[in-house]
C-alpha cells in the first residue's frame, strides 16, 4: 500500500536543474572573466605600442648632442668665425613669490634690459614659462646666475661668432661667409653652401629617469656620439679682405655710388683672395637686419662689364691669328651693325689706329672689327672657352648668371654689342676669371674659395687647368693690358714702383631699364700686378656712381675714374702685405 | 641527520625570539647596506650633474676666450690699436727689382750631369758611407 509516502520529486529532473544552474553561473562567469579577459588582451595586445611608447616617455629621457660647428680659417689659418656660447633668460612666473616679484623685474631689467612693465605683466600671469631676453653673451649671464634669483632660468644656446669688419656695424666678409640662423642652418655665402660639410651629424643619449626626474646612473645607456663638422680653409686673405672693404667703402662714398664690389683672384689657382661688399651688414646681428642687405652682389648679381670684355675679344682674336697688336684698322667712330650705328664712347674720327691703341682708348669699333675678323662661330667659342657662356661653379650659395642664347640665335647687333660687353651679362666671378686667363698664362683657374676641407684638399685643384689661348697671344695680351695702363685711360691705377709691370683695362656700360639705356653706369677696373709674373688679379665693380660734376658730364663716372682709384689703393696695399716686387725692366 | 641551523642555534641556546631577531636584523644589516648604496649613487649622480654644469661653463669660458683671442689678431683691431699707437701704413718709396730664380725645376733630381767630382773619389765616398756612416747611424737608431 502507497497511502502515506511522500513522493520525491524525479531525481532526473533535480540533478539536470542543478547541472543547469552549474552551467549558467560557470556560463556567467566565463562571460565575465571574458570581458575582463578581453579587456587585458585589448590593453596588452592592441594598445601594446601606444601605451609602450607612453611609458617610456615617462622614464626614459633622450638628450641631443649638438655637434660642433666646424670653424673657417683663412689662408694664413687665422679664424674668421668662433662658435661661442650665449644664453636665453626665462622665468616660471608661478616659482616666484609675490614678494619678490620686483626684486626680480629690477634685476632683469638692469642686466639683461628687460622691459620693467612687460616683465611685472609676466609674474603676475598665470603662465608657466616664458621668455625674458634671448641670446645674451656669458658674462651678463654670469650676473643673472650669481643673484640666484627664484624662478628665473638660464638656457643655453650656440651661436657663431664673426671678425669685425671696417665700420661697428659690420662684420669681416659678411656677404661671402653668410650666417648660420637660430636653428643652425647656414644661410647665404659659405656658410650655406658648406651647410652639410659644417654642420656634422648630431648625437644623441638615452637614458632612465626616476619619479623624482634624476638620471639613474646605473640604468642601460644608448649613445650616439656626434660627429662633429669639418673645418674649412679659405684661400680668403683677412689681411687683404680688410684692405679691400675699406678702400672700397671709401670709393663707393666718395663717389656716392649706389654700391660696389671687389672680387680678388689667386691667377695660378683661382682660389678667392678678397671678395668684397658695400654696403654690408653686421652677420652677429642678422635678425636685426634688413633682408636686402644679405645679397651678395659679386656672384648674385648680374651686369655688363662694358669695356673689359675687349680683353676677351681681342685676347680670341689674336689667338686665332685674326689680328696682331700691330694691326692696322680705320675707325671712323662708328660702324654700322644689322641695321643699328654703334659708336664710340666718344664719337671721334680716329683715323687708321692699331689694335693696342683700340685697347689703350677702348674704342668699340676696334672691338668690332676684331670680332667680325674671326668671325661669329669663334667668337662665339672664344666666350665659351674664357666661361662666359655658364655659371663659374664657385662654391659660394646663390651664383646668379644669365647665359647668352645660342650661337645661331645671336643677332649680328648683339655679336657686335657683346664684343664691347654690352647686351652680355655675366657676373663678377665669371668675369674675373676669364681675364684671369690671361694672367694664368692662357689657361683657365676654376674660381673657388674653399681650398681645404679639413685636411682634404679641394679636388678642383688637383684637376689640370684647360688652355684658353697660347702664350704667345697671353704675352701679347699682357703687352696691350700693359699699354692701358702706361699710356691709355688705367692711368689712374697706376702702383708706385709698378708702373711698368702693371696690366689692366677699364670698363663702363651704361645700365639699362625697360629696354633703354640710361645715364646711369656700371663702372670697372680689371688688373693684375705685377704683369710679368702676376700675383693676383682683381676686378672693382662700381654701381651707379655719381661722382662730382657727374650731373654735367656722366663720364666722369668712367671706370678710370670711379673703380681705378679704389684698384689701385687695394693694388697698393697688397703689395706692401705680400711684399710683392716689380719684375726686371 | 641535523639541519646546521638548528645546530647552530642549539650551540647559541637560542628561543624562537632569538630566531626572530637574528632575522630582522639580517634584514635590517641588508636594508641599510641598500640605502647607502643607493645614497652613494644619488650623491655620484649629483657630482656628476655639478661637474657637467662646470664642464659647460668652462666650454662657454673658453668658447669666449676664443673669441676674444682671434678678435684681438682681427685685421680692424690691428688696424684700431696702430692707429692709437700713432703708428701709419707708408706707402714704400722704391722695390727691389726682382730677380728672375736660378733653378732649373724641370732638371732631373739627382747629381748634376756636369759633377766634376773624379770617378775614384765618388766611389771612395760610397765605400764610406757604406761601411763608416751607415753603421753610426744604425748603432744610433738603436
Amino acid at each position: 500500500m502507497s497511502v502515506g509516502v511522500r513522493r520525491r520529486a524525479p531525481r532526473l529532473e533535480r540533478i539536470g536543474s542543478t547541472r543547469l544552474r552549474i552551467f549558467a553561473m560557470l556560463l556567467v562567469a566565463l562571460v565575465l572573466a571574458g570581458m575582463v579577459w578581453s579587456r587585458l588582451a585589448y590593453w596588452q595586445v592592441a594598445r601594446h605600442g601606444q601605451l609602450a611608447i607612453q611609458a617610456q616617455a615617462q622614464y626614459r629621457e633622450l638628450v641631443n648632442l649638438p655637434a660642433i660647428r666646424g670653424a673657417i680659417f683663412d689662408r694664413n689659418l687665422t679664424q674668421l668665425v668662433v662658435n661661442t656660447t650665449v644664453y636665453s633668460a626665462f622665468v616660471s612666473p608661478d616659482q616666484v613669490p609675490a614678494a619678490w616679484r620686483d626684486r626680480v623685474a629690477t634685476a632683469l631689467v638692469s642686466i639683461v634690459g628687460a622691459d620693467h612693465a612687460k616683465v611685472m605683466n609676466i609674474l603676475g600671469s598665470t603662465s608657466k614659462f616664458a621668455y625674458i631676453a634671448r641670446r645674451f653673451p656669458k658674462d651678463k649671464a654670469d650676473q643673472l646666475r650669481a643673484l640666484k634669483l627664484p624662478g628665473v632660468g638660464l638656457e643655453e644656446d650656440t651661436q657663431r661668432s664673426y671678425l669685425p669688419g671696417i665700420a661697428s656695424g659690420t662684420t669681416l666678409a659678411a656677404n661671402l661667409l653668410g650666417f648660420v640662423n637660430y636653428n643652425g642652418d647656414g644661410q647665404y655665402g659659405l656658410e650655406a653652401y658648406y651647410q652639410k660639410t659644417l654642420a656634422g651629424t648630431p648625437g644623441y643619449i638615452s637614458s632612465y629617469r626616476d619619479l623624482a626626474n634624476r638620471e639613474i646612473v646605473l640604468g642601460t645607456h644608448t649613445h650616439q656620439a656626434p660627429v662633429n663638422g669639418s673645418d674649412i680653409v679659405l684661400s680668403l686673405d683677412a689681411n687683404v679682405q680688410y684692405a679691400a672693404e675699406q678702400a672700397l667703402a671709401d670709393g663707393v662714398k666718395k663717389d656716392n655710388a649706389e654700391s660696389g664690389s671687389v672680387l680678388i683672384m689667386d691667377p695660378t689657382t683661382g682660389g678667392i683672395v678678397a671678395w668684397a661688399d658695400y654696403p654690408s651688414y653686421n652677420a652677429n646681428d642678422f635678425a636685426h637686419t634688413d633682408t636686402a642687405m644679405f645679397k651678395d652682389n659679386v656672384s648674385s648679381y648680374v651686369y655688363e662689364p662694358g669695356s673689359v670684355m675687349k680683353v676677351v675679344t681681342l685676347g680670341g682674336a689674336i689667338n686665332s691669328g685674326a689680328i696682331t697688336p700691330d694691326t692696322v684698322i680705320n675707325d671712323p667712330g662708328y660702324l654700322s651693325v644689322g641695321g643699328f650705328r654703334i659708336s664710340d664712347w666718344d664719337h671721334r674720327n680716329h683715323g687708321n689706329i692699331n689694335y693696342t691703341y683700340v685697347l689703350q682708348h677702348s674704342l668699340n669699333v676696334g672691338a668690332m672689327k676684331a670680332m667680325q675678323a674671326e668671325g661669329h662661330d669663334a667668337f662665339y667659342s672664344y666666350l665659351q672657352a674664357f666661361g662666359l657662356t655658364k655659371a663659374s661653379g664657385i662654391d659660394v650659395a646663390g651664383e646668379t648668371t644669365v647665359p647668352p642664347p645660342s650661337a645661331a640665335q645671336m643677332a649680328d647687333a648683339q655679336y657686335a654689342t657683346s664684343s664691347f660687353g654690352q647686351g652680355i651679362d655675366v657676373n663678377m666671378v665669371q668675369m674675373l676669371a676669364a681675364i684671369n686667363v690671361v694672367a694664368n698664362g692662357g689657361k683657365y683657374a676654376p674660381p673657388h674659395v674653399v681650398e681645404r676641407v679639413g685636411s682634404r684638399i679641394n679636388p678642383l685643384l688637383l684637376q689640370p687647368q684647360r688652355q684658353v689661348i697660347t702664350p704667345d697671344a697671353v704675352a701679347k695680351m699682357t703687352g696691350m693690358m700693359e699699354a692701358v695702363v702706361q699710356h691709355g685711360s688705367g692711368y689712374t691705377t697706376r702702383v708706385k714702383g709698378f708702373e711698368l709691370d702693371q696690366a689692366g683695362k677699364t670698363g663702363t656700360s651704361q645700365i639699362p631699364v625697360n629696354g633703354q639705356y640710361t645715364l646711369d653706369v656700371w663702372s670697372s677696373f680689371v688688373g693684375f700686378l705685377p704683369a710679368s709674373h702676376p700675383r693676383f688679379t682683381m676686378l672693382v665693380v662700381i654701381r651707379k656712381p655719381h661722382a662730382a660734376g657727374s650731373d654735367r658730364d656722366w663720364t666722369l663716372n668712367d671706370g678710370y675714374i670711379t673703380a681705378g682709384p679704389v684698384w689701385q689703393k687695394i693694388a697698393q696695399a697688397v703689395a706692401v702685405d705680400w711684399h710683392i716686387t716689380p719684375g726686371a725692366h | 641527520m641535523q639541519v646546521a641551523s638548528s645546530t647552530v642555534a642549539e650551540r647559541l641556546r637560542l628561543n624562537s625570539f632569538g630566531h626572530a631577531y637574528l632575522g630582522v636584523g639580517a634584514v635590517l644589516i641588508a636594508v641599510l647596506f641598500y640605502l647607502a648604496l643607493a645614497a652613494q649613487i644619488t650623491q655620484n649622480s649629483y657630482d656628476i650633474t655639478r661637474l657637467q654644469d662646470q664642464q659647460r661653463l668652462l666650454i662657454a669660458e673658453q668658447d669666449q676666450l676664443r673669441y676674444q683671442e682671434v678678435t684681438l689678431h682681427a685685421p680692424a683691431q690691428v688696424q684700431q690699436q696702430a692707429a692709437q699707437s700713432g703708428m701709419q701704413r707708408v706707402v714704400p718709396s722704391g722695390y727691389v727689382t726682382g730677380q728672375p730664380v736660378a733653378i732649373d725645376l724641370t732638371a732631373p733630381v739627382g747629381a748634376t750631369a756636369n759633377d766634376s767630382t773624379p770617378l775614384w773619389a765618388r766611389a771612395l765616398a760610397a765605400v764610406v758611407n757604406t761601411v763608416g756612416v751607415t753603421r753610426d747611424v744604425l748603432a744610433a737608431s738603436r
